[in-house]
């Protein structure tokens, strides 16, 4: 078999089925990125205090740059993978390897963070239940202190619900995410227009922005969390390949993810300080959204324990999107020939990627048993959740601006704003002034990060090191090059995935944009 | 939890009902334009409306008069959309009694001036002219070698309206183009 062979993508196995509609597409988004903004929020207040609203909308520029970046190249390319894919493409097989191993962290910590913050939020019934609080279960178990067996049950029986789920198929772990995320958006939504129309004092914003402004290392270190709070964009990207038409579909649900996320981010962080001192929710770690609705006239007696429920259902699809990025990223890497074939059987029934979903889900239960281990699960697992992203989404922009370079006539149905025209190498190129800015913001704040979280600086890289010596093994005993890239047709690959999406607008301006390419090059001969 | 079975005393404020209003068109709009994307084009729709779009370079043969300099107001509008490039060509056909490369003063006048007044069209529609002032001893051997020169993807022919006597109605021009060009002929002829 030659190089070539082995790594083109494999065809003639079954292939995801294509059930994602408009607004499941952008549910998968906002089920990973709504819970982030319910999660971030008290942690953010404890930092950035009086100017909360001011590093959340600085976070969310470089986040809206970001979402841009990955509008542009999941529109253009509509391929399960995400960034990695991009990355691979763009940059070689080594840089795609590396984004998809930072990502592959983050999506099975998204599993194990979020399900154990969703039974967490579940918990707040128990002593209505059972009479009992679920601090009451707290013990040791040998030299490990403070451990709790009842959460930690709960916890791995939701990731146990959600792998049947998705094992199941993608219609019906959509679905889940459609009707909750429609019920939490409806919910959100009329929190925000209520505590806006009956709570907000803007006289007290103005008070802690003059007397409570952080200090610089305070303000930093909540810039670096309140990037947390938009991490999930990716999820879009990686159902591209089962979304229907995702040329024309991606572009529009990735924009509105990305301004409404933003909208609300923004908008609680303005609220929280408009209504009460940002030290109640500092106070309050675990549910600043519902410190915040229990503030509101007429809806505050209900509003406890419906932050609660709420905030249970929305972690609960939160972790969801982790088992399905991280099988969707891993059967894609499979595919490739980055990890091994053995990952990209799919399930000859359900049509879904069977072994990718077993083995990440089971490493995120590994990490959950872990966390579980330590004095505080939640923080060990946040305290890593940044570092992934940002490494994934700096290589996202680099590659950005090689393939505008490299693939200038790949039709883009939506390009990043903020272009300057240049000709290279007798083409024309758009290079994106945007795309230069934000690489430089996401690279500053995986910096802040690298700084400023203990364990995210250790366990980040040594994930990637560690996944390297699989990699290394994997090419190695393939006979494929560790740091070298293999060849890819990338335009065959691109025409079956254009053809298959129905996207035969699309398929004619690439035919056309390759055929002149082609004679352009003839003639330069 | 200090907020804790506090009662909050309902507040509005002038700015807090204009967020309220702010945020909810925001969000509304955004949700709105998101589920209307635009509808699925049919393979054959989406061949037919590139096939088109893929004319990136379209050959004009003008000989300076009215139908001919419709032609090329044509060629801009067919290559507007995807900025094609517009080739003018005028063909100066040489009689066999002379050499080819023979000076006609007054005829040469005239094509500078027909390929100058194309021109002047073609960057009306912001289009990039190249000019082609080619020697032959027929016209339309002259266009069909502009066009396999420059490999253009087009050639638009305006004709003239009326024609007379025994020849075919295309005329000679038009009969070589149809039967030698290396590309898709579009033939634009005025009613009579």
């Amino acid at each position: 078999m030659t190089v070539e062979a082995k790594a083109a993508p494999r065809q003639g196995k079954s292939e995801l089925r294509r059930d994602v509609s408009v607004w499941g597409s952008y549910m998968w988004g906002f089920a990973d990125v709504g819970a982030d903004t319910y999660v971030a929020l008290g942690l953010v207040m404890a930092y950035a205090q009086g100017a909360t609203s001011l590093v959340f909308a600085l976070a969310g520029i470089v986040y809206i740059m970001i979402g841009l970046a990955y509008t542009e190249l999941a529109s253009a390319y509509p391929v399960a993978g995400g960034g990695s894919y991009f990355a691979l493409r763009g940059l070689g097989d080594f840089s795609g390897f590396v984004a998809g191993s930072a990502l592959l962290l983050d999506y099975t910590i998204d599993i194990a963070l979020f399900a154990t913050a969703s039974a967490g939020y579940i918990n707040f019934f128990m002593p209505y239940i059972i009479g009992r609080d679920i601090a009451s279960f707290v013990t040791n178990i040998g030299p490990f202190h403070n451990v709790n067996p009842v959460w930690c049950a709960e916890t791995l029986i939701l990731i146990g619900f959600l792998i049947w789920l998705n094992v199941r198929g993608i219609r019906e772990s959509s679905f889940v995410n459609e009707v909750i995320g429609a019920v939490v958006i409806a919910t959100e939504s009329a929190l925000v227009i209520l505590a806006f129309l009956f709570a907000w004092r803007p006289e007290l914003l103005a008070h802690q922005w003059n007397t409570q402004f952080p200090s610089l290392h305070n303000f930093m270190y909540g810039s670096s969390i309140a990037i947390i709070s938009f991490v999930g964009l990716e999820s879009i990207s990686e159902v591209a390949q089962e979304t229907r038409r995702p040329a024309t579909v991606i572009p529009r649900t990735s924009i509105t993810l990305i301004f409404t996320v933003f909208i609300f981010a923004v908008a609680f962080s303005t609220l929280g300080l408009g209504i009460l001192p940002w030290q109640e929710f500092a106070a309050n770690i675990d549910n600043p959204v519902a410190v915040l609705a229990e503030a509101i006239p007429f809806v505050g007696l209900i509003a406890g324990p419906f932050a609660a429920a709420l905030g249970a259902l929305i972690l609960f699809i939160s972790a969801n999107t982790g088992i399905v990025g991280s099988s969707r990223l891993t059967y894609y890497l499979s595919k490739f020939g980055i990890i091994s074939p053995w990952f990209d059987a799919v399930h000859p029934k359900y049509k879904t990627p069977i072994r990718t979903i077993l083995v990440f889900s089971g490493i995120g239960v590994f990490e959950t048993i872990l966390s579980f281990l330590t004095p505080s699960a939640m923080d060990t697992l946040a305290n890593m959740y940044a570092f992934g992203a940002t490494l994934g989404y700096t290589m996202v922009f680099i590659a950005l601006i090689k393939l505008r370079f490299s693939e200038p006539w790949t039709p883009r149905p939506y390009k990043m704003p903020l272009n300057i025209k240049l000709k290279y190498k007798g083409r024309k190129v758009l290079f994106p002034v945007l795309g230069v800015i934000g690489t430089l913001g996401v690279g500053t704040i995986l910096f802040m990060v690298v700084l400023t979280h203990s364990i995210g600086r250790i366990a980040g890289p040594a994930w990637v090191l560690l996944c390297f010596g699989y990699y290394a093994w994997y090419r190695k005993s393939r006979g494929l090059p560790i740091f070298k890239s293999i060849e890819h047709n990338w335009e065959k690959q691109q025409m079956d995935v254009l053809t298959s999406a129905e996207e035969f607008d699309l398929l004619e301006q690439y035919k056309i944009a390759l055929a002149e390419r082609d004679k352009k090059r003839t003639e330069l001969k | 939890m200090e907020s804790k079975g506090k009662k909050m005393e309902p507040q509005v404020t002038f700015l807090g009902a204009a967020l309220a209003v702010l945020f909810t068109i925001s969000m509304g709009g955004l949700l709105w334009w998101m589920l209307h994307p635009p509808r699925q084009i049919q393979p054959a729709v989406a061949k037919a409306r590139y096939a088109v779009g893929a004319f990136k370079r379209i050959l004009v043969p003008t000989s300076g008069v009215p139908y001919s300099e419709k032609g090329i107001e044509l060629a801009c509008r067919l290559g507007t959309e995807q900025e094609a490039e517009i080739v003018l060509t005028y063909v100066l056909e040489i009689p066999r009694t002379l050499p080819l490369n023979a000076p006609i003063p007054e005829a040469e006048a005239q094509a500078d001036e027909a390929l100058k007044r194309g021109k002047e069209i073609v960057e009306l529609h912001h289009l990039v002219p190249i000019l082609k002032l080619e020697r032959a001893r027929e016209a339309g051997e002259g266009i069909v070698k502009v066009a396999k020169d420059n490999q253009v993807d087009v050639i638009v022919l305006g004709i003239r309206p009326n024609w007379r006597g025994t020849q075919n109605i295309w005329g000679k021009t038009t009969d070589t183009l149809l039967r030698k060009a290396p590309c898709e002929v579009v033939i634009d002829k005025l009613p009579e």
